[in-house]
């Protein structure tokens, strides 16, 4: 069964077509990273999936169900662009009326419970309007996690938080992740993304250009062999005799080769050139790579 | 893999909508500053008036002279007795007087419904409601106590200002039990007027803007009514019209907002 289920999705804002055709599935359980260029659709998607925007054509399913279904919709949380808080009320307030929203039994209880999790237990009585960015970032996610949803739509939950609100956050999607609830997690973010995502789907103007699990990503993205010397411009032209293929990093510190069968044969060959190796290791691209290789059109592997 | 999910019913879904939005209504000082004006505007309007009675002003080019009338009776500020000379009249008494709370619900209703929609509080709220019946229900009540509120303020503070002012209690034309049932057609109304400003609210949205000149505009068609289906010496059939009015407006205007939010979008 997949927690979500879209087909030949379209939406249309008068003449601009946002999403165009977009097909995705979200396994249940799954952590699905939603990743793609600024207007290339990712909100809409969300937003439709939420049943706050209405779509053109095509399909949306949750779990199995129409996506309008009251008892699966009422078992979702969201946070989509900021965090929908009573600017004058507390952050306690805020979230017992979320609380009251989603008809939890022990509201108290599990108010205080979210506000461990996002580190804000100090915080519960201070006026939302007077938090900081993090702040309110941690109080939409906290308001998200209420009622332990089945399934969590997240767009940039991110944004604004320092590292340890990231470790925090990661940790607390991990955790839910465990327990069977899927989450949908869109963000500029890739490398914390990577660290958590169990599933990718890549969109660009409207269009779902790759889906694949993290396995799929792991064997997408070639290793190399990188290598410092003191001249890299001389190191390069050497390299490209045996090598075919030889590129420099985006810092300009290390040069890259790809089709290399070990790290010790790229150092006896530089070696018997008259070339000092500085550093040299093994590493392999990752998803942001990756997914700027595909935004450039460049062949990956 | 099969997930369950606990059956949400209309039962669940209407306590917990009105729960968030009593809640709301009682923890933001909308409410109280609302019902604090209300209580506050008669005992202003009495005292005022009362001040500037029999004050002569006049013209420096005509020289033609007016004398200011103040309010003679308490009651005044409530209701005139229908078929009364006040009835059709447009001096302070018929602008000045408890009706005029109709307009101050609309600025409660347009506040407290488009700050869903402002603070972004409706991508929750709508997240998880799929069906908007309970959500125009819940704010129709809400918005209804609201109201009904206000005007139980402005009847205890004309009772205040009538008392500050010196002014007279005696009933003329009508008893207590037509000023009980004056009030409580009143109160009813508010059913009327709350549905009306809900579906502005919600057409608007955000733009709160908006809702107020809607619920103005259709205030203002709808104020002179208000005196002539709830005069002082209103009866039972008043208070009945009251309730069918409120209720067949409530259930209309109703599906009219359910409408609105089930097509637009909501964020």
């Amino acid at each position: 069964m997949n927690a979500i289920e879209i087909r030949n999705l379209c939406k249309n804002f008068g003449e601009k077509q946002a999403v165009a055709g977009l097909d995705m599935t979200v396994p249940v359980g799954s952590i699905y990273g939603f990743i793609g260029e600024n207007g290339s659709g990712k909100s809409t998607t969300e937003k439709i999936i939420c049943g706050l925007i209405h779509y053109t054509s095509g399909s949306v399913k949750l779990y199995d169900r129409d996506y309008k279904d009251p008892d699966v919709r009422s078992s979702m949380g969201v946070l989509i662009e900021a965090p929908g808080c009573f600017p004058g009320l507390s952050v306690w307030n805020n979230l017992m009326i979320q609380a009251t929203n989603l008809s939890i039994e022990n509201k108290e209880a599990a108010v205080r419970e979210v506000l461990i999790k996002v580190r804000m237990e100090g915080a519960a009585g201070n006026k939302y309007k007077n938090c900081s960015l993090g702040m309110k970032q941690r109080i939409g996610i906290a308001m998200a996690l209420l009622g332990n949803p089945k399934l969590l739509v997240l767009d940039e939950p991110i944004n604004g938080l320092d590292a340890d609100g990231m470790r925090i956050m990661r940790e607390i999607l991990t955790d839910i992740a465990k327990s069977g609830s899927t989450i949908l997690i869109s963000s500029h973010i890739l490398g914390e993304l990577e660290k958590i995502a169990t599933h990718y789907g890549i969109i660009r103007n409207g269009k779902m250009i790759v889906e694949m699990t993290a396995e799929e990503l792991e064997k997408n993205c070639p290793t190399f062999v990188a290598i410092q010397t003191k001249d890299n411009i001389k190191t390069r032209e050497i390299l490209q005799k045996k090598y075919s293929k030889v590129l420099e990093d985006e810092q300009k510190e290390y040069l890259r080769i790809y089709d290399a069968e070990s790290p010790e044969e790229i150092v006896k060959y530089l070696y018997d050139n008259n070339i000092i190796v500085n550093e040299v290791k093994t590493d392999k691209i990752g998803l942001e790579e990756y997914y700027i290789n595909l935004m450039a059109n460049k062949e990956v592997k | 893999m099969s997930v369950n999910f606990e059956k949400n019913t209309f039962k669940k879904r209407i306590k917990s909508m009105l729960g968030v939005d009593i809640r709301r209504m009682f923890t933001s000082p909308l409410f109280y500053i609302m019902v604090g004006v209300s209580l506050v505007i008669p005992i202003l309007i009495l005292v005022m008036t009362k001040m500037m009675d029999g004050t002569v002003s006049v013209d420096p080019q005509t020289g033609k002279e007016t004398v200011m009338e103040g309010f003679k009776n308490v009651w005044q500020i409530i209701g005139a007795v229908s078929g009364g000379k006040q009835g059709m009249s447009m001096d302070i008494t018929s602008m000045c007087n408890i009706n005029m709370m109709f307009f101050l619900i609309s600025i409660f209703v347009c506040l407290f419904v488009g700050d869903d929609f402002r603070s972004g509080y409706a991508k929750n709220l709508f997240t998880v409601r799929s069906k908007k019946d309970d959500y125009v229900i819940s704010k129709t009540v809400t918005c209804f106590i609201a109201g009904a509120s206000m005007i139980i303020a402005f009847f205890i503070g004309s009772m205040i200002g009538g008392a500050i002012a010196g002014l007279p209690f005696a009933l003329e034309g009508a008893n207590v039990y037509n000023v009980i049932m004056c009030i409580i057609s009143k109160v009813l109304l508010v059913g009327i007027f709350s549905s009306i400003y809900l579906l502005a609210s919600v057409f608007a949205k955000q733009r709160l803007w908006l809702s107020l000149i809607i619920a103005f505009g259709v205030g203002m068609l709808m104020f002179m009514m208000i005196p002539i289906i709830t005069p002082l010496n209103s009866t039972i059939i008043n208070v009945l019209l009251c309730l069918l009015g409120s209720a067949l407006f409530s259930f209309g205007i109703g599906f009219g907002s359910k409408a609105i939010l089930d097509k637009s979008s909501l964020v």
